[in-house]
């Protein structure tokens, strides 16, 4: 019932969208072809000044701070940057102050929207293309040859956004005092973790901290980069009741523990306030998005909280980067989210000219009438295309074991091929993606070091009904019915495989039909079902479903975001729950794999955080992802699309705008394109 | 009397907390919990948790324990007047409710004038002046009114008033009136806003009351009453509005029941739609995202005020028509 209200609403603004879309065929042609369409640019964007010489001397600020100056309520720029301040050269041109960024926002959950414009209070981060790891809030890094300290140092004289010093005794009491307790975090992590044991942090002095492992880790300075939980920084990793990210406000935060004065005093104090006890309490005084007095990080502070119909951020007084000339960043002044009632809405204010630079929330079906509003709206469209390999994989489950003759062929590896190449990729495409993304296996872009190689790209991933059922032929299943289907081995009745699609952030089910159609044509019967989400992972941590579909989205750097490539998380382990427990619990629950590509591909991914070369690190990835191609667990059909956050509209106000960013999940996109560097032109 | 109210006062308990127990396991029937839909709306929009981090939420709300301690737990804040805390809003359910409450009030209010200021004398006028030209425009209108969906008609005036007028979509304020505090020129710009969602609910209720209100009348003006009245000689507008009239609106009075929920919750799909910071889009959102606390306080709110309108009316009824009030006694 709930599910259908949002369905009419949606189903109904689809359909007055598309209204407006019927004479605009011309627009669909010219997304039709990428390069002619002027839509997909070069990646670009702005770049750190690392080398000191070229750092500037003297610094400027934007007019409403020099006022605060001159009255005396707040420090001279220079004292205010740190002495180190990180250097960022925009794009195009030096910006000018002022503006408000105006976006939409869903609601409470939509937090994300806001860390990811604050994802510079990361230790470290991605550049513009995200390939290569760069500083942010840490000055510099260094790992021990044998892997075993990781030394982060950070910038003299940096402030929290209240102007209190940022110093290594913030990552002591993060460590110390939220991580370590019980109460806060009751089950440690593996980002903190090297072969089993934990790693702690330490101060080495003021502006230096090490994380020392017993065991080697060199991927720790990967997973700082990245969005993991140690690596994602303050704002999305202490929001919404979680409690990771490596630093917290000391001078803030201890009012609010049990520690700094008693369990009594702070309980009290949590109930003055409306909460049940501390813990609750402590997880909304940490949580930027709900508590304007937190100091932060990022280029802008929250000052109108996120549960509130219009959700703002102003210009971080304190921000730590400036422009190569030494204004300090961010230029525009502050960010107003107002909220939608319903992603429709985004859409439709968007086409209106309603938003200064929306990505998120922008759906690609509604391309057509995005492009014809573009000189009303003044606005314009730019495409970003995704690293990974596929918006739309079909996640066989091969810990399935409810029907042992559904199990027996979804655990075969010709069943699966031949599955494969009975998807007409090309009619998916133009239907789903407008013909602007990707045919292909799930394997990551070429642009990604962790490709596997030109010939692993379109392996399996060709129509080809004829060898589809060769393949199932050889394998016995050639009895059919009077409708061509193919019969189960064991009792003679029709094989139906269950295609699970929950429509989420793409219209799965809608897929699901129209590969069961192309499955026709080698005698399969697939039986889709549309699920409300929580049903469809209880039924996938219950190992009940055969074929879920999802994205794949962040498996292009396999080694952060694995589950949804390989089962080695429990969370969502769509090809083999029981595997991924497997595997997570060193043997002790869940299920050993008998298909020894699977054990191959487990064995790899183990050996990986061992290997002290990226280049080896990379070599395994590519190993793993032959073997997954090869053995389609997951059936790739379109990727590197823009159908995550791709599809970006930039109002002509703006400057130093990309033509195309990175969209990935650790690029924290828009972060990795430094919006604190756009401006308004006028 | 006083007894016959006193069992009805009695009645409307037993009534709101049967919902309170009813709301509080349908919210639950769903798969999963509050935590499964919030990990499932994190990982959609592009951030990773992991079943470490779920757990441990589970155990800040509570969701660990059976939910009969849950509902117990609840049920004992509420009645300290304490309504819990919204998980998804991290606030006290009372000011989340409270933010919008007024303005869907506001805004129901102002659907419910207009509805009644429309329906009711054209009511009147299709039945006295039956199958005359007039009649059978409203009647078409009306009909009309009825058959397309009211999201479809804010679907097509959103469409129009962004293409013709290329006017602000949605919401109540104008983009420039959303920060600013309340003073004069914020709440012009409401007014502004008002009259084209509160024409958009009141346009289905007018059609649906015009043709219950032509009915009962017509039923009315062929009883021997009417006929001995105007044989007396009193005057027609007299004697159509003196008694007829008053006795047509008697099916009125007992719809009071379902006006109350209805002023506080709105239309959930037209708020939607032209997203309307009201309740109606509140309740959705938080049974989607199985936020028990604020849907089982919204859900016991509706049933509260259906209870009270329902004892309201039986009141007005009583004391509207005498025929009830004898009957009882």
């Amino acid at each position: 019932m709930k599910r259908h209200a949002t369905n009419v609403v949606g189903f109904a603004v689809a359909l007055a969208l598309l209204g407006t879309a019927w004479p605009s065929s011309d627009a669909r042609a010219q997304a039709g072809g990428l390069a002619a369409s002027g839509l997909v640019g070069k990646v670009e964007g702005a770049e750190l000044v690392l080398d000191k010489a070229q750092m500037p001397k003297t610094f400027n600020e934007a007019p409403d701070l020099a006022a605060l100056v001159k009255a005396g309520k707040l420090p001279p720029v220079k004292e205010r940057v740190s002495e180190e301040p990180l250097v960022v050269k925009p794009l195009h041109q030096l910006g000018k102050y002022g503006g408000t960024w105006r976006r939409g926002f869903l609601g409470p959950g939509d937090v994300e929207n806001g860390n990811r414009i604050n994802a510079s209070d990361k230790l470290l981060f991605w550049d513009y293309t995200g390939t290569k790891i760069v500083p942010s809030v840490a000055k510099a890094w260094e790992m021990s040859p044998d892997g075993k300290i990781i030394r982060i140092s950070l910038r003299k004289g940096m402030k929290w956004s209240d102007g209190a010093p940022f110093t290594a005794d913030d990552f002591v009491f993060w460590y110390e005092d939220l991580y370590l307790n019980k109460d806060i975090v009751p089950s440690p992590i593996s980002d903190m973790s090297a072969d089993g044991k934990q790693g702690k942090v330490v101060k080495i002095d003021e502006t230096t901290v090490e994380f020392q492992f017993e065991n080697p880790h060199f991927l720790f300075v990967e997973l700082l980069a990245g969005d993991t939980l140690i690596g994602g920084g303050q704002s999305v990793r202490q929001a919404q009741g979680f409690t990771f990210g490596a630093y917290s406000p000391k001078h803030y935060l201890k009012q609010f523990l049990p520690k700094y004065s008693s369990e009594d005093a702070v309980n009290q104090k949590a109930r003055a306030a409306g909460y049940e006890n501390w813990v609750k309490a402590i997880h909304v005084h940490k949580d930027w998005s709900l508590n304007s007095e937190l100091p932060t990080l990022g280029p802008w502070k929250m000052t109108r909280p996120i549960n509130s119909p219009t959700f703002v951020l102003e210009r971080n007084p304190y921000y730590w980067a400036v422009d190569t000339a030494g204004n300090q960043l961010p230029y525009i002044d502050r960010v107003v989210l107002t909220l939608a009632e319903d992603a429709e809405v985004i859409n439709l204010r968007a086409v209106a000219g309603n938003y200064d630079m929306q990505e998120r929330h922008i759906t690609l079906s509604k391309l057509p009438v995005i492009l014809e509003n573009q000189a009303k709206g003044n606005y314009k469209v730019r495409l970003d295309l995704a690293l990974h390999g596929a918006d739309t994989v079909l996640q066989v489950n091969q810990s399935f074991r409810a029907d042992p003759e559904i199990a027996k062929w979804l655990t075969n590896a010709d069943f699966r091929r031949a599955l494969a190449l009975g998807i007409d990729r090309d009619q998916l495409n133009e239907t789903f993606w407008l013909g602007i993304g990707t045919v292909g296996s799930p394997v990551p872009a070429s642009s990604s070091p962790y490709n596997p190689g030109k010939e692993w790209d379109k392996k399996y991933a060709n129509l080809d009904v004829a060898k589809a059922n060769q393949m199932l032929d050889a394998l016995g299943l050639t009895k059919k019915d009077g409708e061509g289907f193919r019969l189960r081995t064991d009792n003679g009745e029709r094989l139906r495989i269950q295609i699970q699609g929950v429509k989420a952030l793409l219209p799965w089910p809608q897929q699901g039909e129209m590969i069961a159609q192309h499955w026709r044509k080698i005698g399969i019967q697939a039986d889709v079902r549309e699920m409300e989400r929580n049903l469809a992972m209880t039924r996938v941590r219950n190992n009940e479903h055969h074929i879920m579909m999802w994205s794949n989205g962040g498996t292009e750097l396999l080694y952060l975001f694995p589950r949804h490539a390989i089962p080695v998380d429990p969370t969502e382990a769509f090809m083999g729950p029981e595997y991924a427990q497997w595997y997570v619990s060193n043997g002790a629950q869940g299920r050993e794999p008998t298909d020894p590509e699977m054990k191959k591909i487990f064995d790899l991914f183990r050996s990986a955080p061992g290997k002290k070369d990226e280049a080896d690190r990379i070599k395994i990835a590519q190993e793993i992802w032959k073997i997954l191609v090869d053995q389609q667990y997951g059936i790739g059909t379109v990727g590197q699309s823009p159908a995550q956050f791709g599809v970006r509209i930039v109002s002509n106000k703006l400057g130093n705008i990309p033509e195309r960013v990175c969209i990935a999940q650790h690029c924290r996109t828009p972060a990795s394109s430094h919006p604190e560097t756009w401006f308004f032109k006028e | 009397m006083l007894a016959y109210m006193t069992k009805r006062l009695l009645l409307a308990l037993l009534t709101v907390w049967a919902i309170s127990v009813l709301s509080f396991i349908i919210i639950q029937l769903p798969p999963g919990d509050f935590v499964d839909a919030y990990i499932a709306n994190l990982s959609a929009s592009g951030s990773v948790v992991s079943m470490a981090e779920a757990e441990s939420l589970r155990i800040l709300y509570g969701l660990d324990q059976p939910i009969y301690v849950q509902y117990g737990k609840w049920m004992l804040r509420v009645l300290a007047g304490d309504f819990g805390e919204s998980m998804e809003w991290k606030r006290p359910v009372i000011v989340v409710i409270g933010d919008r409450l007024w303005l869907t009030v506001v805004l129901s209010f102002a659907a419910l004038i207009l509805t009644w200021g429309l329906a009711l004398p054209i009511g009147i006028y299709s039945a006295v002046r039956q199958y005359s030209f007039g009649d059978y425009v409203f009647t078409f209108i009306g009909f009309i009114g009825l058959a397309v969906p009211n999201f479809l008609l804010a679907l097509v005036i959103m469409y129009f008033s962004f293409t013709l007028f290329g006017a602000n979509v949605g919401g109540l304020f104008s983009p420039e009136y959303d920060l600013a505090p309340w003073g004069w020129g914020k709440v012009w710009d409401l007014i502004k806003h008002l009259p084209l969602p509160a024409a958009i609910l009141a346009l289905a209720g007018t059609a649906q009351l015009i043709r219950i209100m032509r009915a009962n009348l017509l039923d009315e003006l062929r009883r021997p009453y009417v006929v001995t009245a105007r044989a007396k000689g009193l005057p027609d507008t007299r004697v159509i509005l003196k008694y007829p009239v008053r006795a047509a609106l008697n099916p009125f009075a007992s719809t009071i029941a379902y006006l109350f929920p209805y002023l506080v919750s709105g239309s959930i799909i037209i708020s939607l739609v032209l997203s309307l910071p009201t309740v109606g889009p509140l309740l959705l959102k938080s049974l989607i995202a199985q936020d028990m606390f604020l849907a089982g306080t919204i859900i016991l709110l509706l049933g509260v005020l259906t209870v009270i309108g329902t004892f309201i009316s039986d009141l007005i009824l009583m004391w509207v028509d005498p025929r009830i009030r004898y009957q009882m006694d």
